[in-house]
């Protein structure tokens, strides 16, 4: 019998010791030649040690990027594509991370054989998620780990010692119909998280946004206001002026006691992955709770 | 006779209807008998005082306005060009004040508050700058060359606010509501800007009711009577563009009204007297506007919609069925 099995076992062994390295050549690389359109994709590569060939970077955009990433080229993003197709295909890049702003794009570059993922997030632990998911794409899980352990160890100081919870209405955009920002929104979910109640007059949306009612405001009378306006330093001043004397809003506490502010950087408004950081600035400079 | 005074009283009651509803109803319940009392002077809770006096009441004069100029400039329109496809997009009034407001949402956010008198501006440049093409070399004035100088600028205006659009994706939803119209609560502050236009605009649109009717029977008959065919489709030109510019700043993009309620008013008193067609345009197009935006900041309240669609839905069944009858 065991002069029998003898052979089996040999044969065995030999397949064995040939097959293996095939398989673990068969397993998916992680891709060399990657593309951020977000400024979140971006600086969470960075933070994970790796260096994309391009960021994607909006017309007056003002994304805020590692410094890590100052020599990396950047990609202007326009509606409704995001990058000029041609630009990106030239990189010939082994991933994009896009955002579900560019889903026309996305198809597009679907179609040429580039490989897209869609990594926007629009709540922490979205961010969270995401990053992790980022890790393990790029065959760095193990640095990913580290790196949600350090987050969410900030995140959980930035958000200790909340003693006031006002009422905000966070806004985004100018103009006489602002939209309102929604608990699933990420701007929504930093100031939750910074200890403020938010205004929605409990619309729910999927998209994170909607236009409510001035009655509602009146009506519900919020203590801040904060305005994401895609605007610049120096437009400060005359939007602080606009927002506060809108017949809608002059009676609310918040312009009755001159609590009304504009954020102009994209902090509110797109994920970013200096969370802690962020929370803290609203708590300081916002709610100062 | 008969059949006019019908209509007219049947726009009056809608109108009324329409004004009653928009101060009626909104995004907070305030009682009926409390909503008396405040716009009687007789007091209410603060909030709902504020809710009423600063929010509803200018809202539903906007609205009331805005509609009554669109009818207006569209009833003009239409008369003087001969043609029926004429609105205030034809003379390029909504390109011109669209580009203008976008302008200043997407380039200029700092300078937000200049948005109503930038929308009029540029409302009018387009205006200007149709009728100096129209006006000048050969046949001049003519209804084709008026038309066609108007498309060219509606495009040129439309193609800026497009790219302006596709340039800056980012600050797009601050311009939606613009584009695709809608009143807001502003209280008075729009109105104290551009009411000059308005009333400019319907004063000369007095002194042409009699000379467009004339105008009705051809060119030769109208100069035979002693009008004077240019001039009038001019002064047209000029009383829709204030209208429609100054409706513009406050409300957007409404080109749809200033099309169609014009043709509901004739189909409906069976007549094209403009001594008919355009008071009837007036308080129909003031009644659909009050009426949509009712509709727009109550159908999902707290949510606020674009008006614009609500008019649709509301006008064109009305319209198709008058269209089938007519035909």
């Amino acid at each position: 019998m065991r002069n029998k099995l003898a052979p089996l076992l040999a044969a065995a062994l030999v397949f064995a010791a040939l097959a293996l390295p095939a398989v673990a050549n068969a397993a998916p690389q992680p891709p060399k030649r990657v593309v951020a359109l977000t400024p979140f994709a971006a600086n969470t590569l960075a933070k994970l040690g790796v260096t994309p060939v391009a960021i994607g970077q909006t017309l007056g955009g003002a994304e805020r990027f590692s410094p890590k990433l100052k020599n990396v080229t950047e990609l202007p993003l326009s509606h409704p594509n995001g990058p000029n197709l041609e630009q990106l295909a030239s990189l010939n890049p082994d991933l994009v991370f896009s955002s579900q702003t560019w889903a026309k794009g996305n198809q597009a570059m679907d179609e040429l054989g580039i490989d897209v993922v869609v990594h926007d997030p629009r709540s922490v632990a979205g961010a969270f998620a995401d990053t992790f998911k980022i890790g393990t794409i790029m065959g760095r899980k193990h640095y990913a780990r580290d790196l949600l352990q350090q987050q969410r160890k900030e995140v959980e100081a930035a958000e200790q010692g909340i003693e006031k919870r006002p009422k905000v209405m966070l806004i985004l955009g100018v103009g006489r119909t602002p939209f309102t920002f929604l608990p699933n929104s990420w701007g929504g979910d930093i100031v939750t998280r910074a200890g403020g109640k938010l205004l929605t007059g409990g619309v729910t949306s999927n998209s994170g946004f909607e236009r409510i009612s001035d009655e509602v405001v009146v009506a519900e009378n919020p203590d801040i206001i904060i305005a994401v306006p895609h605007a610049n330093e120096d437009d400060i001043p005359s939007l602080t002026e606009y927002l506060r004397s809108n017949p809608a809003w002059s009676s609310t506490k918040a312009a009755q006691s001159g609590r009304v502010y504009i954020s102009v950087d994209n902090s509110l408004l797109q994920a970013g992955t200096d969370i802690a950081r962020t929370i803290r600035k609203v708590r300081r400079a916002y709610l100062k709770n | 006779m008969a059949r006019r005074a019908i209509v007219f009283a049947a726009l009056v009651a809608a109108l009324l209807a329409a004004v009653v509803c928009s101060l009626a109803f909104g995004a907070v319940k305030v009682p009926i008998s409390e909503v008396i009392d405040i716009i009687f002077g007789n007091g209410g809770s603060p909030t709902d005082v504020q809710i009423v006096e600063t929010l509803r009441l200018p809202r539903t004069v906007e609205a009331m306005l805005v509609g009554a100029a669109l009818g207006v400039a569209g009833a003009i329109l239409q008369g003087a060009l001969g043609n029926p496809l004429a609105s205030p997009d034809v003379i390029g009034v909504t390109g011109g004040a669209g580009f203008g407001a976008i302008l200043i949402i997407i380039l200029l956010p700092g300078s937000i508050a200049l948005l109503p008198l930038t929308a009029l501006a540029f409302g009018l440049l387009a205006a200007a700058l149709v009728f100096a093409f129209a006006w000048t070399g050969r046949n001049r004035g003519s209804v084709g060359k008026v038309v066609l100088a108007g498309i060219a600028m509606l495009s040129l205006f439309t193609a800026g606010t497009t790219g302006l659009l596709a340039a800056f994706p980012e600050r797009a939803p601050s311009a939606i509501f613009f584009i695709a119209g809608g009143l807001t609560s502003s209280g008075w502050r729009d109105l104290e800007t551009v009411w000059p236009y308005f009333l400019a605009g319907f004063l000369v649109v007095l002194f042409l009711i009699r000379p467009l009717d004339r105008l009705a029977l051809g060119d030769d008959v109208a100069a035979s009577l002693g009008s004077r065919p240019q001039a009038i489709r001019l002064g047209a030109g000029i009383a829709a563009a204030l209208l429609a510019a100054a409706s513009a700043a406050i409300a957007g993009l409404l080109g749809f009204l200033g099309l169609v309620v014009p043709h509901v008013v004739r189909m409906a008193g069976g007549t094209s007297s403009h001594t008919y067609v355009v008071p009837a345009s007036a308080i129909g197009g003031a009644a659909l506007l009050a009426g949509a935006d009712t509709l727009a900041r109550t159908l999902r309240a707290p949510i606020e919609m674009p008006v614009g669609p609500f008019m649709v839905i509301l006008g064109v069944p009305l319209f198709l069925w008058l269209l089938r009858k007519a035909v």
